[in-house]
């Protein structure tokens, strides 16, 4: 073989790995103006997380515009407008990082979530370091909340609650009532302590787990997984995966013969438009757990009740409803001012101590932080595609259908 | 056992639709020695012309690939012709450079258009398989993507091997300078092969809709599926990629069965350096398009 081949060989398989790993984002310079409250926010505007971070910027657009709207936020007795910066990690844990330290150098402190657990246990890290104050909007792995932060705030519900809140649901709910579960659970953090904890409830309220099989984080092709849970026939199989993972259980199932007499329940993709419409008929009767819906109880003075904020939003996006990875980012936004207003102050220490001592009912439901900086008092709500829509039947004081059962279409 | 003839026939489906995918990547840095890292973004714009396609008309998208593969030749032609040509005898980085360039150009333009979105084309039958004794199950979608897989592969090798266009690509791959002394026009013959290969990966984006998701995102994880299926099956042999393909979709299917799921990419790469160990070029790849004459 040829050096030049060689050399070839080798300088292609670098430049692959690179062209998998998409755009940069370009820096912004802005530092903190008079009158402006300027809040930084890394998010995964490429690569793989790209769906979901796109979504999350639309919740914290939808903030900056109410609260500019609003005439901004009384601070100290000045009026202070909201503005957003955004950076893209392209997906990657690191470059999260590096970005929230650069915001850092820019002297802007006060810092909104980037999308998905692994990117916001990495700036979390940073955010402790730097005396910046994170108010994080969608990383539930239980990972970030162990390490002893005292500047990072979720606003969301634990990992713990995903998986369980389905099988609660399944128990309190589902006639006849299922015997035999299996999970095809994604390999990253998030998923496994989602697939744990769900395995533990499931024990818990007396179904048999028959099967729990890893497959690589954001893979299209579970269908190994599948063939092996196939002759174990369980009477449901729970997904604890992402949006690519989750439609591809749906679809390899059918493809492969594999047609639990239950159906399916999944963790985060159910609840989002695109499950729907790749899936079409196949999405049907499939269940999924959710941070948050328009039938959420609570309200607050910037966004008033849950319905209240889908007018919003909707009237923001061309009419497109909202779905909790925008109501959650907005949430993450609201706890940040609310912070800011009770402080009186910008200053990060004094956000911080007012962040830590929150007490309130918002459009996202109940916000109050526990000594890790997780939202100790907000349950889940657990929906069913019915009619091609999301829809709550769980829990039972909010549903808005009964469930349907068996699940499947 | 059911179960092991189950992964390694859906393996085998799974090892066609990337041989699908690789086989252009496979004819440019053959014939060029071009690596194409635009190709995986050439895959998901043959998507989106079949998603479009559905959506407007309702045309199936397996028959969408048709109009998605002629779409995909004329900017493939056009691309290289004027923009990939004028670089074609610098060293492999700016080659390098210019697709790498151009995917992000296509992706972000595709993100800008479609949005991040994952989509696929719906068809009525693509998930529902046939099912062989023992509940063994051929998937619809999958087994015509296999079929479309192979007999373009075949007939890309018909193309190559018996008439004066695919010779004339063959012997300007071989030896540029000597092949323009026999009058063969090397920048048409370039454009040429690079619009065929930018055709063969829209066809494959089209199946890609039909049996499975897509978003811009997923173009870097097509060229990366194309690189390794074309190192395995080797350069210089339109069979090549297809094989390196069904190798490392059976390696995959079976490997799965007895190993921890997480574990099958890393399985695929280890079957790639041993592969490269032992036969350097590839399965079925030439040792002669190593030494041959660049001019």
């Amino acid at each position: 073989m040829g050096t030049k081949l060689r050399t070839g060989l080798a300088v292609a398989a670098v430049a692959v790995l690179a062209a998998g790993c998409g755009s940069k984002g370009e820096s912004t310079s802005g530092t903190q103006a008079g009158g402006k409250l300027v809040l930084g926010a890394s998010l995964s505007l490429t690569g793989s997380l790209a769906r979901e971070g796109i979504l999350t910027r639309e919740g914290y657009d939808v903030c900056g515009k109410v609260v500019n709207g609003k005439g901004g936020i009384a601070v100290g007795g000045k009026k202070l407008t909201l503005e957003i910066q955004y950076q893209d990690d392209t997906s990657k844990p690191d470059t999260a990082a590096q970005l929230v330290d650069q915001f850092n150098d820019k002297g802007v402190k006060l810092i909104l979530g980037p999308y998905g657990s692994a990117t916001t246990e990495a700036a979390a890290a940073v955010i402790e370091r730097n005396g910046q104050v994170m108010s994080d909007s969608s990383g539930a792995d239980d990972n970030i909340f162990s390490k002893g932060y005292k500047r990072t705030f979720a606003v969301l519900s634990g990992a713990k609650q995903y998986a369980a809140s389905m099988i609660q649901a399944i128990n309190d709910l589902a006639g006849p009532k299922p015997k035999t579960v299996a999970f095809v659970s994604a390999d990253d953090g998030f998923s496994k302590t989602v697939t744990a904890a769900g395995q533990a409830t499931a024990q818990q309220l007396g179904f048999q787990v028959v099967d729990v099989e890893y497959v690589p984080n954001g893979t299209s092709d579970v269908s190994q997984a599948l063939t092996k849970i196939k002759p174990k026939n369980p009477d449901v199989i729970i997904g604890s995966a992402h949006l690519v993972e989750g439609v591809a259980i749906v679809k390899q199932a059918k493809e492969l013969g594999v047609g639990p007499s239950g159906g399916f329940a999944e963790t985060v993709a159910p609840p989002t438009p695109d499950f729907v419409q790749t899936l079409g008929a196949s999405a049907e009767g499939v269940l999924g757990s959710t941070q948050w819906t328009v039938t959420t109880k609570g309200s607050d003075a910037w966004f008033g009740s849950a319905t209240d904020y889908a007018a919003t939003f909707a009237k923001q996006f061309g009419g497109r409803q909202p779905e909790y990875h925008g109501a959650e980012a907005t949430a993450a936004c609201l706890a940040l001012i609310l912070a800011v207003q009770k402080a009186g102050s910008t200053d990060a220490a004094k956000v911080r101590d007012a962040m830590a001592g929150l007490d309130e009912q918002t459009f996202f439901g109940p916000l109050k932080f526990s000594e890790n900086g997780q939202n100790s008092v907000k349950p889940m709500s657990v929906i069913q595609i019915q009619g091609g829509k999301p829809v709550t039947v769980w829990p039972k004081d909010a549903a808005e259908a009964p469930l349907k059962w068996p699940g499947k279409a | 056992m059911t179960q092991l003839v189950q992964a390694g026939l859906y393996g085998l489906l799974q090892g066609c639709m990337l041989g699908l995918i690789a086989v252009g990547f496979s004819l440019v840095w053959g014939v060029m020695n071009v690596v194409n890292l635009a190709h995986g973004a050439f895959v998901v714009v043959g998507a989106y012309v079949a998603f479009e396609l559905h959506d407007l008309f309702g045309l199936d998208p397996f028959l969408g690939s048709v109009p998605a593969a002629l779409a995909l030749f004329v900017f493939g032609y056009l691309t290289q012709r004027y923009m990939i040509n004028l670089v074609v005898n610098a060293p492999i980085f700016i080659t390098l450079l210019l697709t790498f360039g151009l995917q992000l150009l296509l992706v972000n333009g595709l993100i800008l258009v479609f949005t991040a979105d994952y989509r696929s084309v719906p068809t009525r039958y693509a998930a529902d398989s046939l099912v062989l004794p023992g509940d063994v199950r051929l998937p619809l979608g999958r087994l015509i993507a296999a079929l479309i897989a192979v007999g373009l592969t075949v007939a890309l090798g018909y193309l190559m091997r018996r008439t004066r266009t695919g010779l004339a690509i063959l012997a300007t791959g071989m030896d540029r300078g000597a092949a323009r002394l026999m009058g063969i026009r090397a920048r048409h013959v370039y454009a040429l092969t690079f619009g065929i290969a930018a055709a063969l990966a829209g066809g494959a984006g089209a199946a890609v809709g039909a049996v499975s998701t897509f978003s811009p995102a997923d173009a870097g994880r097509f060229t990366l599926f194309s690189f390794v299926a074309a190192v395995l099956g080797g350069l210089g042999n339109t069979s090549g990629a297809l094989l390196g393909g069904l190798v490392l979709g059976l390696v995959e299917g079976i490997g799965g069965q007895l190993l921890p799921g997480t574990l099958v990419n890393a399985l695929a790469f280890a079957v790639l350096v041993v592969v490269l160990a032992i036969r350097p070029q590839g399965i079925a790849g030439r040792a002669f398009y190593a030494s041959r004459v660049e001019a």
